[in-house]
């Protein structure tokens, strides 16, 4: 799920706890507790983005010249690590660069794992700003897409193509399992990031400090509010198509997730998000030394939670998009390009039968 | 209230829709500063207007100005602290010659936030008291989780250029680095300017304009200035690229990042609407741009249009700040007599945003578009010099500084915030005095 989902969903846990909502509010200790909640609920994304991904060095490079582009090239190299992979058995890395033309100027690119074909497509897009705002007309003439076909099958998981543009690009991982190679996007994330055991550790390291500055009776509220905002983040991450290491460092593999919904769902995401503001008022509310107001509970789940849930996903049954827009501007522009080489393709091949046709009528 | 008295009130939203929306066309120049300038004009000849049209004439300023400005923000990158965010969709219009439509966007956007603020009354009167009681128990904390999120969420930008471990991780943390700077220099600024008054006393209302001038609308000039982005010919479209469900989403979004930066202090309508956007999974530009128009309207109107729920009377923004003194609402009537106002003010500055932008994008591409920066950048020194004089022009000259390190290492500009959300903070979670006294400011 989403930072902002992750992050609201752990302040609202922590919530659950009378003695933190006491703690935090005005008239007791104006206590910041509850918002550790929040700082642990995207901590594990933290870690992974801030600091995990460097430390993911890769086998094979992508680093494309901006005077001479080559997506034939670009194509052939991460089929070349893929299929080091099928033949070696080994986990393959593959790091991704983006193209920098000038200070604020960079070259867009996608990459496509097409598992039908089986084979690895990128295509050139147009010039960008740092902004990702394109320009238009600046896509390439010709010699705009490369293709390579892979010597195992792929088992790509991630579900849609790679934009590359500014900054960086992505790592993929690949790694032989069964009579596939499967395709791992960011391989480096949702590992060990993703271990209710490292959020014991440091959680356990807040509880010491908080202890040593507010007391050992306050000190391990600190610390429960700390692991259960890490918990509820690596527990919805379970909802997705990728999973976690969830016992790191004693299980070292990354799970695959429930593949309820995607990571980046917007009507889940949001249910998830007003779920959690609305528990979080309700606790705040009834922990409070004087509440103010007395909605009991199933009231509140029902006038206050669930019926404007079913309002809203009525809505987005009825009124919202039918198809699926959530793609980039870079993705909508590849696809228009290989639209675009397939209809010359069938032109050619069209040409040719008919070639073949008044050829046979002349011979 | 007679007829006479709603004729007057008529005539003076009319004719503060007027003087607001042209105001709004000068760069940097903030509402809130022409409102106390307006107030001190009427305490000197009270006979300009009449006392009963004074909350109409003030609140239809303020909604031109949360329309209108935006033309100014967008077109020559001179935003206030809740139209930062949408410069850059903006640009990224006006690049591919949209401008004009991107305009169009913010004041749809605008007049959904006052078709929302109508829908919204009962939740209003009914629901939001007992929010704002649980809120005014939990300021502090609530505060903090905005700065949390800021900071947490800001990734680098990707996983860096390099071949070593050490090389990718500093390309990638410069853009890091540079917001965590941002940030700790402005929240150090803000205990300075919170806590001194560092400009002539009968002008002590603007102390914090200068810096706010400085960190987001000269920065924001200095940046075009120095970027040689040429202006393509800009379409005057006929009609926007916007169906009702982009619409929708828009305004849903922009309506929950406006209704927290109204009820938050210190949140901004340009951060809420970043985080309703998160919230709302929101990636297409044109929903940003309209909710960020729903989202700032609700920010300066919906906030002040909150003082007027007689079960809530909610302090909050410059405007109440500027009228409470003269003026406190009871009834009924004149929460539905402010709610006319804004409906009748939202329609006339939306009808004037079509010639104003018309004439905003004739000018930007018919002269050169860094004379017309000079020339804002010019207004701008003689408004913060004539307002706040040379201690002023300091205090923004230190506040570009800070904002222009977001500007050139494509950090985020929510960071300058922090000059307000820090000291609140520390200063709502009783840590005021001792961060006064450390750093002897006390």
């Amino acid at each position: 799920m989403k930072g902002l989902t992750h992050f609201l969903s752990g302040v609202a846990l922590g919530s659950f706890i009378p003695a933190a909502v006491r703690m935090a509010n005005s008239t007791g200790e104006n206590s910041y507790i509850l918002a550790l909640g929040g700082l642990f609920g995207i901590m594990p994304d933290t870690l992974d983005f801030k600091v995990g991904q460097f430390f993911s060095g890769a086998d094979y490079d992508v680093d494309a010249d901006p005077n001479r582009l080559d997506p034939q090239k670009m194509a052939e190299q991460i089929g070349r690590a893929m299929d080091d992979a099928w033949e070696t058995g080994r986990y393959v890395k593959i790091q991704l660069y983006p193209i920098r033309i000038s200070v604020d100027l960079w070259r867009q690119y996608v990459v496509k794992f097409d598992g039908e074909k089986n084979e690895i497509v990128v295509i050139i897009n147009e010039i960008v700003n740092t902004s990702q705002a394109s320009y238009v007309g600046s896509a390439p003439k010709t010699n705009r897409v490369g293709r390579c076909r892979v010597k195992g099958k792929m088992l790509e998981t991630h579900g849609k193509p790679s934009v590359v543009d500014i900054m960086s690009g992505p790592q993929f991982g690949f790694i032989k399992k069964g009579g596939v190679v499967e395709v791992e996007f960011l391989p480096w994330h949702r590992t060990w990031s993703h271990s209710f055991v490292l959020g014991f550790i440091l959680s356990a390291a807040v509880w010491l400090i908080a202890s040593l500055i507010a007391g050992w009776d306050k000190g391990w509220l600190y610390g429960l509010v700390s692991f259960l905002g890490y918990s509820i983040h690596i527990t919805e991450d379970l909802t997705g198509h990728m999973g976690g290491s969830l016992l790191w460092p004693f299980q070292k593999d990354r799970t695959n997730g429930l593949c309820l919904f995607k990571a980046s769902a917007a009507h889940a995401n949001f249910s998830v998000d007003y779920l959690a503001v609305t528990v979080l008022l309700f606790n705040l509310n009834r922990f409070a030394p004087k509440p103010f107001f007395t909605l009991g509970t199933w009231e509140y789940l029902l006038y206050v939670i669930a019926i404007p849930l079913i309002i809203y996903g009525l809505i987005g049954k009825f009124f919202g998009e039918k198809k699926d827009v959530d793609k980039k501007e870079g993705e909508i522009s590849a696809e228009k390009a290989l639209a675009s080489q397939q209809q010359s393709s069938n032109e050619e091949m069209l040409y040719d039968a008919e070639d073949a046709v008044v050829g046979d009528v002349q011979r | 209230m007679d007829s006479m008295a709603a004729l007057q009130i008529l005539i003076y939203t009319i004719l503060g829709t007027i003087i607001g929306g042209i105001l709004s066309m000068v760069p940097a120049l903030h509402i809130f500063n022409v409102s106390g300038i307006a107030l001190l004009i009427w305490f000197r000849w009270p006979f300009l207007m009449p006392e009963v049209a004074l909350p109409a004439f003030f609140m239809a300023m303020l909604v031109a100005w949360a329309n209108i400005n935006t033309i100014p923000s967008m077109f020559i990158g001179a935003p206030d602290e809740a139209a930062v965010f949408v410069v850059l969709p903006g640009q990224k219009y006006m690049l591919q010659g949209r401008g004009y439509e991107a305009s169009i966007l913010t004041g749809v956007g605008s007049l959904g936030a006052i078709v929302m603020m109508v829908l919204l009354t009962p939740f209003l009167y009914y629901t939001l008291p007992f929010i704002k009681n649980i809120r005014s128990q939990n300021l502090a904390w609530i505060m903090l989780l905005f700065i949390i999120y800021m900071l947490m969420s800001e990734w680098p930008k990707g996983s860096g250029m390099g071949k070593t471990v050490w090389e990718r991780f500093t390309w990638a943390w410069a853009n890091l680095i540079s917001g965590l700077t941002t940030f700790a220099l402005s929240a150090f600024l803000g205990f300075i300017i919170l806590n001194r008054t560092m400009v002539p006393l009968d002008m002590s209302f603007q102390g914090i304009m200068p810096v706010f001038v400085g960190l987001f609308a000269v920065a924001g000039i200095i940046q075009n200035l120095v970027s040689h982005q040429a202006v393509p010919p800009q379409h005057e479209s006929k009609s926007i690229d916007v169906d009702y469900r982009l619409l929708g989403k828009g305004i849903f979004a922009g309506t929950i990042g406006g209704g927290l930066a109204s009820i938050i202090p210190a949140v901004t309508g340009g951060i809420g609407g970043i985080i309703a956007g998160a919230a709302t999974g929101q990636r297409d530009d044109r929903i940003f741009v309209i909710s960020q128009g729903v989202s700032k309207t609700i920010y300066y109107v919906g906030a002040f249009l909150l003082f007027f729920v007689p079960t809530l009377m909610l302090s909050r923004g410059g405007m109440t700040i500027i009228l409470k003194p003269l003026f406190t609402p009871y009834t009924n009537q004149e929460y539905f007599m402010i709610l006319s106002v804004i409906m009748i003010s939202g329609a006339l500055s939306f009808l004037m945003m079509f010639p104003l932008t018309r004439w905003t994008i004739r000018l930007i591409t018919h002269v050169d578009y860094h004379i017309i920066l000079w020339i804002a950048l010019a207004i701008v020194f003689v408004i913060v010099y004539g307002l706040t004089g040379w201690m002023g022009m300091f205090l923004m000259g230190v506040s570009t500084g800070i904002g222009l390190i977001p500007a050139f290492y494509h950090s985020r500009k929510s960071n300058c915030m922090a000059v307000l959300l820090v000291w609140m903070v520390l200063s709502q979670g009783g840590h005021g005095p001792a961060i006064l006294k450390f750093f002897r400011l006390d």
